[in-house]
């Protein structure tokens, strides 16, 4: 079971990483910061023992989207005006 | 509109913080706290039974014979929700291939990233390229153990083949890939069908007792039909009847699926670039 310090943590840098992907002007950036939510969401969803989970959201979130979303920005513009 | 907004806002987050206060705490279910103590009876146990989880931990590894209950309640009990999941990734590929079937009327031929048969791909660093590539065996490798262990372990057919698809999306970033994007498609697209037709084949061949009924499960050991202890056991792979076979059949369906989706759009910014449409990034 996981500590509530670590649990508090790893949700923060959530919150964080969620507010950067909206903040950033760069879309790069956004998609980078968006990969690095599910990545922590993927260890949140395996100390709350639920791995099925946590391995889906590990292949869908942080590698498919990520892959699909950047070539979308390759296909349309880099620069949020 | 700003308060319109706003509003639906909190009343989303209102409605999402009620459904937080009703859920269970970690690693407990929802009705009755001493559900795993019954568990093994040889019967159908109804004995406080309050929700449906509470049954599906109580009977799950019992009647299907899959030591994890969220494959049973995905592939078994809940089986027609999965084959509608599969349907609809099927339609979205289907809506993908038709937007992206102007890559295969016109003449488009990949240019080629090779400069000889020994080298390394122009465009990108070497040792990305060849991270990748070597990459992309073991990835596959722990998608497939993903399938087939889904009824033993965490995992099952859609995680897996999400797994294995980011093993494509690898071999992309490698460009090691095949210039054939036609040839690819012919290929991925049969397998892609097979899959979602050995589900609902699957599913008719149980039609005397229900559609999708496990009708393998604790039968005969040959026929992945062998009954396993109750509680704590090793695992068995031919045990769950069916069950590893849909696993089997949705990891094909989307793999396949995904990956004809991430190729044609790769192919695609391939084609735009060579347009002049694409930015380099």
């Amino acid at each position: 079971m996981i500590s509530p310090i670590i649990f508090i943590i790893l949700s923060i840098v959530i919150i964080i990483a969620a507010f950067l992907s909206l903040y950033f002007r760069d879309l790069l950036a956004c998609v980078v910061s968006f990969s690095v939510l599910s990545l922590v969401l993927t260890v949140i969803y395996f100390h709350l023992d639920a791995p099925d989970v946590a391995i889906a959201e590990a292949g869908i979130g942080a590698a498919l989207t990520t892959c699909i979303f950047v070539i979308a920005v390759k296909l349309t513009r880099r620069r949020e005006e | 509109m700003r308060l319109i907004s706003l509003l639906s806002v909190v009343f989303i987050a209102g409605f999402l913080l009620v459904a937080v206060m009703r859920l269970h705490p970690v690693g407990e279910p929802l009705g009755n706290r001493d559900v795993f103590r019954f568990r093994g009876d040889t019967v159908t146990d109804m004995r406080n039974v309050d929700t449906m989880d509470d049954y599906f931990l109580r009977n799950g590894q019992r009647e299907t014979g899959s030591n994890n209950i969220v494959a049973s309640v995905v592939f078994d009990y809940r089986g027609f929700d999965t084959l509608g999941e599969a349907t609809v990734l099927f339609i979205v590929v289907c809506a993908i291939s038709m937007l992206m079937s102007f890559l295969y009327n016109q003449n488009y031929v990949m240019e080629a990233n090779f400069r000889g048969p020994d080298e390394f791909p122009r465009n990108v660093s070497r040792i990305i390229s060849f991270g990748s590539f070597m990459l992309f065996p073991l990835i596959i490798s722990f998608g497939i153990y993903l399938v087939l262990h889904g009824h033993i372990s965490p995992g099952g057919g859609f995680q897996g083949g999400a797994v294995m698809a980011s093993g494509t999306a690898l071999l992309l970033i490698s460009l090691l890939i095949t210039r054939h994007v036609q040839r690819t498609k012919v290929i991925f697209s049969f397998f892609e069908s097979l899959g979602l037709t050995v589900f609902i084949s699957l599913g008719f061949a149980g039609i005397t007792a229900s559609f999708l009924y496990n009708f393998l499960a604790n039968g005969s050991p040959l026929f992945l039909g062998r009954t396993i202890p109750f509680g704590p056991n090793p695992g068995f792979l031919n045990s769950a009847g069916i069950l590893p076979l849909l696993s089997l059949a949705v990891g094909v369906e989307v793999f396949f699926g995904i990956s004809i989706i991430l190729i044609q759009l790769y192919h695609f910014t391939r084609y735009a670039s060579r347009a002049g449409g694409g930015r380099d990034i």
